[in-house]
């Protein structure tokens, strides 16, 4: 019965290939589909043969696709499970390519297309979370765990072409509670409001654009984009990294303008254009509001007459409404990979830092960075520098601000001091940092826990070399009669080296081990130029061991 | 690519290509499972099979095969040759949001001449793509199980 089925399939394809007029078709032609006719009947005689040496075939664990007909649809054939020599008896139709139908005549088998569409309209959910266990020599530090960050990601594909993106993080962030009271008391109504939530947390929106393919080589991207500068602000998911500390140019003593991640608003363009043996070029390019300096302000009025301000500036990330400095700043990086594993990249970034009750200043950023693969070594690398012109300019009219604050207040003071904390403001900042790496999967280890279940573990030696110079630092500058009286600025260095471990079961899950040393400048303390060292006003060294896990999903 | 231009393009010296459909019956996902020692991250529910030929006598084949990077299927039209040894793979659909880097020739490039026998993982015998390595993974996952199947069918010599 089977076999009676599979025939009438077998003849009824055969009968839906189109027969093309022997006028029409070259003998060439003729014998290439006589050949491909030939082919088929051959397979089809082998399966033939063996079918009626296979035992009767069992009832399908799973159901078969529905027949068209149930007279002419054969049944799935059984297959004896496991290796074997013997072809496997299955359900098949069998065409010419190029009279392949969409679905088989009448008489054959149904069966499913066997390609999905190109693409899905979908939307997927995924993320990544580190945290990490430090003990350090810095009293303020010892031993604490931190959760430095859960990013809850996602992905859509709108329709062809169109996909968007978004990155929520919530980093340090446990908890946020409001609360707001009406008490009433002796008669009289109040309202009181408190905000309790996790210190030093925030909860940002990392990306979140919406991008339209035009080809390959130019893709219309808008919303928040990471800002092309260096390799590390676009590739900042922690779970890429071996080393649970993100490197201090991008973050610890930032010479980013502001700190990865660094996300703008902006609209630009990316895309990679194929060089052929030359390799691969890929470039980036965004027109944004772009970073502004983010000043608060603190005053305190001494009896004496004296008036003391604490300003504390750190350039940060733009606004996602009205652009304040009213100046759009331009990024864009541009990447040439020569083989695979190789990276250069080239990267600038420039704009406007100054708020619009500052003189107009401009920052600018260049980066260098790459990448090159050895077998199972590698070396990464990026090296960033930046300027932020008009730093004194800067400070005189922040001073003059708070000195108008001060008279507005109905203060007026003899001598004014104003202290400027500093949050990543000098003339020039430049660092880099280098990546060695070794990957390896010991054999005794590949029949342990840490290798049985799981397709490619790896461990990973890691080494890390890092440095920032930072040129005219400002640290305190003091003024009377609205007059700027001296800026004390400061160069200053800061170093660090890291050797660590890291086990990656699966590529998205990393366990890291690490031992790192920071330094700075003798007798000075680390806590002015990072912003994750709490130390000692003459603290200059910190040594660390830290032990992180991150994921992603 | 569309799939019916794939083994053109993959045996572009055949003078005859022919189209098989073969349904993913359990028996069969049974076979692979064996072959591969492993269950792959998906099932289809077909496999297109295309025997390309040429002067009179079988090159090779072709079979499309779907195995998922991150969160999404990835489409391959891998090329085998006759005595099992792989001819080169093409990226017919890349779905994932990152890693769209596979589809390069430079990448898929390594795949030639590689059996059944290699491992085809990054940092052994693959170089691998940053920030792309489930896609890279899903590569020789799928190409290991383009050369099952073809091993379950009998289209080549166990």
């Amino acid at each position: 019965m089977r076999l009676r089925r599979l025939l009438a399939g077998a003849l009824s394809a055969l009968m839906a290939l189109p027969a093309a007029p022997a006028s029409a078709a070259s003998v060439d032609e003729l014998e290439r589909t006589l050949q491909a006719l030939q082919g088929q009947m051959e397979s089809l005689r082998k399966e033939i043969q063996q079918m009626k040496q296979a035992p009767p075939a069992p009832p399908p664990a799973v159901a078969a696709p529905p027949p068209t007909s149930p007279a002419a649809s054969p049944a799935p054939a059984a297959v004896t499970p496991g290796p074997s020599t013997a072809p496997v008896g299955t359900t098949t139709t069998t065409t010419n390519v190029a009279s392949a139908p969409r679905d088989t005549q009448s008489g054959v088998q149904v069966i499913p297309e066997a390609v999905r569409p190109s693409w899905l309209t979908d939307f997927r959910l995924g993320g990544y979370g580190s945290v990490r266990f430090e003990a350090a020599d810095t009293p303020n530090v010892g031993e604490t765990f931190t959760y430095r960050r859960f990013v809850l990601a996602g992905d859509a594909t709108i329709a062809e072409r169109l996909r968007a993106v978004f990155e929520l993080e919530l980093e340090r962030f446990t908890e946020l509670e409001v609360e707001r009271t009406a008490p009433s008391e002796d008669g009289a109504r109040g309202f009181s409001q408190s905000i309790e939530g996790s210190n030093h947390s925030e909860i940002s929106l990392e990306q979140a654009w919406l991008e339209f393919a035009l080809t390959d080589w130019l893709k219309f991207r808008a919303g928040a984009v990471l800002v092309p500068l260096g390799r590390f602000n676009l590739n900042h998911d922690d779970n890429r990294w071996d080393i649970p500390r993100r490197p201090l140019v991008d973050r610890g003593a930032p010479v980013l303008p502001s700190t990865a991640a660094w996300t703008e608003v902006g609209m630009g363009f990316t895309g990679d254009i194929p060089t052929g043996d030359l390799g691969k070029l890929s470039y980036q390019v965004y027109a944004m509001n772009g970073a502004t300096l983010d000043t608060s302000v603190e005053l305190f009025a001494r009896a004496s007459g004296e008036l003391e301000a604490e300003v504390e500036i750190s350039p940060h990330r733009g606004t996602a409404d009205i652009d304040l400095k009213h100046g759009k700043a331009i990024g864009a990086r541009v990447a040439w990979s020569p083989g695979l594993g190789d990276e250069i990249g080239v990267s600038m970034y420039y704009g406007r830092y100054t708020p619009s009750f500052l003189p107009s200043e401009a920052i600018w950023s260049s980066a260098v960075d790459g990448k090159k693969t050895f077998g199972p070594f590698e070396i990464e690398a990026q090296y960033v520098y930046t300027r932020f012109q008009g730093i004194d300019r800067v400070v005189r009219g922040l001073a003059t601000q708070v000195l108008e604050q001060a008279l507005e207040t109905g203060l007026a003071p003899v001598n004014t001091t104003i202290e400027f904390e500093l949050a990543g403001l000098a003339d020039t900042k430049h660092g880099y940092w280098v990546d060695l790496r070794y990957r390896f999967m010991p054999d005794f280890v590949r029949k342990s826990f840490l290798a049985t279940h799981f397709e490619n573990p790896t461990f990973v030696l890691v080494a890390r070399g890092e440095q920032v110079w930072l040129r005219g630092m400002v640290t305190e500058t003091a003024f009377s009669g609205g007059v700027v009286q001296a800026i004390e600025r400061e160069n200053r260095l800061v170093n660090r080296v890291t050797l660590g471990l890291a086990y990656r079961p699966v590529p998205l899950v990393v366990f890291q081990l690490a031992l790192e040393r920071t330094w700075t400048d003798h007798g000075k303390s680390l806590a002015g130029v990072t912003n994750f060292i709490p130390a000692e006003r003459t603290q200059s060294t910190q040594s660390a061991l830290l032990f992180g896990a991150a994921f992603g999903f | 690519m569309a799939p019916d231009d794939a083994p053109r393009a993959l045996f572009p010296e055949a003078s005859a290509v022919s189209k098989r459909i073969v349904a993913a019956t359990p028996t069969l996902q049974r076979d692979i499972v064996a072959r591969l020692g492993r269950r792959p991250s998906m099932w289809e529910e077909a496999y297109a099979i295309y025997a390309a030929a040429g002067d009179a006598r079988p090159l090779g084949h072709v079979v499309v095969v779907e195995e998922i990077g991150k969160h999404r299927p990835i489409t391959f039209a891998v090329g085998v040759e006759a005595d099992g040894a792989l001819r080169d793979i093409v990226v017919l659909a890349y779905r994932e949001a990152y890693g769209g880097e596979i589809r390069d020739k430079r990448f898929l490039r390594q795949y030639r001449g590689k059996t059944m026998a290699a491992p085809m993982l990054p940092y052994q015998d693959i170089i691998n793509i940053a920030g792309a390595t489930l896609s890279v993974q899903a590569t020789g996952r799928a190409a290991h199980k383009a050369v099952a199947v073809l091993l379950a069918v009998g289209d080549l010599p166990a």
